[in-house]
């Protein structure tokens, strides 16, 4: 059931310059999110930012002993930076959580799954390595990012999977294989690794790439998509990719959480 | 409950109260019946239905800006079967007042959608869009010529008894000479204003933010437009109903429209950052109304008090 409602900021993390962690008070979101899901926040109730901003729940937590859920955000304009600014205990407006979740419930312990992470893609990836954690999935955790800096949550990665599932990819190699993350899956997947599914979440051009590779592989992907939207829960139709159908898919409601041989990626 | 009369007559069109919602910005409603209680809504206007379904544009659809958004949707709807047999069952279960929001490539489609309506008990109205900037053909041509659009209501009108509203462009040299070409052809009832044609330009690409280019303008920035246009017709036409729309988010917005002219109003993009602000904006309506000691919000309407203004510049 997706509820409205105002949640208070229970910390702010910063990790640097441009990321942070907003933890917000549970309400009765945080009990029903779904690994995959988002919310949207209104960040602040003036006219700049107009609009609300689709987060993923990266995480559901607690924060001294107060259950909460957290947001993983990188500053990119108005609204993000925004969300940056607020004092603990302040409440802001949040609505979810939205959308269709990552694909979990068909996975047996017998199965094993990889995590696909593209800078700050790994959000919705924190809960689902904690829900498969939870149930004794064995997943692998594929990260990139530009530097060590901007690979974040691996302490929580590394608990939740256990740090030999966990590598990383970096451009100026300073943590991990220098390179980007869909080389070093590939070099897993060559040497002869299957899995049941690949879950993922990063930048068009990962996405686009991993695409073909899990397609010529015949592996099975979830990709929480991302799409600049304006409700969140499919009536302002802003928020379409194309599909390889020839329909456009609603990212909000179809989505995010999509295979990503729904999505006609020579087209996005 | 409140002792303030919120009823509102536009036309042969009487609604509960004056705060409907505008197309595009709230589904085929059934996207809210979880935070608004849309039997309680003055009126619902869905999602410009066309003959045949439509698949909108390709994205990048939007872009946020100061105070408001850029769209071009393109209208991407259902059709107009689809809302008969699907959508409408569902929304007159719920007690909906619907405006069914129609558009067409040509006047030929436009009569044949408005003809598949007919006289549906089911429908309060019919809105015929004749101004989204959004679409290559019909939309906005027809409402920024008015002899087109004069044409355009005249041959759609024989094809329903129910009430003919209009949906105007602010995308003209002068609002009343569209209001009088709608109104002449047979318009029951006008709303506006439509979005205002807009660009956004991302400067790292130089490439415009949205995939077709231009996009319609919608939010609080565009609320003073919409005021003055709602007051200039009201004035011109002071017999012909209002929706006045642009940028409500707030019953002060509410009033505003009101007093400008407007006999009742539709919310747009404000359904977007807050899905409940339309039952939100019926209490708040009823709280001031009986703050004020004012019995019925229909008298509201038209009472702006304008100042002469001065005959020839001060020098």
């Amino acid at each position: 059931m997706v509820v409205n409602e105002a949640l208070r900021i229970l910390r702010t993390v910063r990790y640097d310059a441009a990321h942070f962690s907003v933890f917000l008070q549970a309400g009765t979101i945080a009990a029903t999110a779904k690994p995959g899901q988002f919310v949207m926040v209104q960040a602040g109730d003036g006219l700049r930012p107009y609009l609300r901003r689709a987060f993923s729940v990266a995480d559901v937590t607690t924060v001294a002993g107060v259950p909460g859920f957290e947001l993983v955000v990188r500053a990119v304009g108005v609204g993000t930076e925004a969300l940056g600014r607020f004092a603990e205990g302040t409440p802001i407006p949040v609505l979810g959580p939205l959308g269709v979740p990552f694909p979990i419930d068909d996975l047996k312990q017998s199965d094993r799954v990889a995590l696909v992470a593209g800078g700050i893609g790994l959000a919705p990836l924190v809960l689902l390595a904690r829900r498969l954690a939870e149930r004794g999935i064995p997943a692998d955790l594929f990260y990139g990012g530009r530097n060590e800096s901007e690979v974040l949550k691996r302490p929580d990665f590394e608990r939740f999977l256990g740090a030999h599932r966990c590598r990383y990819a970096t451009d100026d190699g300073s943590l991990g294989k220098r390179g980007r993350v869909t080389d070093i899956l590939g070099s897993a997947l060559e040497a002869g690794t299957s899995y049941r599914r690949v879950y993922a979440c990063g930048p068009v051009p990962m996405f686009r790439t991993l695409a073909g590779m899990l397609e010529t592989a015949g592996t099975e992907g979830s990709f929480a998509l991302e799409s600049e939207m304006a409700c969140g829960f499919g009536v302002c139709l802003g928020c379409v990719l194309p599909g390889r159908d020839g329909r456009f898919h609603t990212i909000c409601t179809e989505g995010p959480c999509l295979p990503p041989t729904a999505i006609d990626w020579s087209r996005v | 409950m409140s002792a303030v009369d919120l009823s509102v007559q536009l036309g042969r069109l009487r609604l509960k109260n004056p705060i409907a919602t505008a197309s595009g910005t709230f589904g085929y409603g059934l996207e809210f019946a979880g935070f608004v209680d849309l039997g309680a809504l003055g009126a619902i206007s869905v999602k410009g239905l066309s003959l045949r379904p439509c698949l909108g544009n390709p994205p990048p659809r939007i872009c946020e800006t100061d105070a408001g958004m850029l769209n071009a949707i393109g209208l991407q709807n259902v059709g107009i079967e689809e809302f008969l047999s699907e959508k409408l069952p569902k929304l007159h279960a719920l007690g909906a007042t619907v405006l069914a929001n129609v558009w067409g490539d040509t006047e030929a489609e436009y009569r044949a959608v408005v003809e598949r309506i007919g006289d549906d008990p089911r429908i309060a109205a019919v809105e015929l869009n004749v101004s989204c900037p959004n679409v290559v053909k019909g939309g906005m041509v027809f409402g920024n010529d008015p002899a087109a659009l004069h044409a355009l209501v005249a041959a759609v009108r024989p094809a329903t008894r129910l009430p003919l509203v209009v949906k105007l462009s602010p995308n003209v040299t002068d609002i009343v000479t569209a209001a009088k070409a709608a109104v002449d052809g047979g318009a029951d009832v006008l709303s506006l204003i439509n979005t205002l044609v807009g660009l956004s330009i991302d400067v790292e690409t130089r490439e415009p933010k949205i995939g077709f280019t231009t996009g319609g303008l919608s939010g609080p920035a565009i609320r003073p437009v919409a005021l003055r246009m709602v007051w200039e017709v009201r004035k011109a036409l002071p017999n012909v109903p209002i929706f006045g729309i642009g940028g409500i988010e707030t019953v002060e917005h509410v009033l505003e429209f009101l007093i400008a002219g407007a006999n009742a109003v539709q919310v747009g993009t404000a359904n977007f950052r807050d899905p409940g602000v339309c039952g939100r904006l019926t209490r708040d309506l009823a709280g001031w109304c009986e703050r004020h000691g004012v019995s019925r919000v229909a008298e509201l309407s038209g009472t702006l008090k304008t100042r002469p203004r001065p005959e020839k510049a001060y020098v």
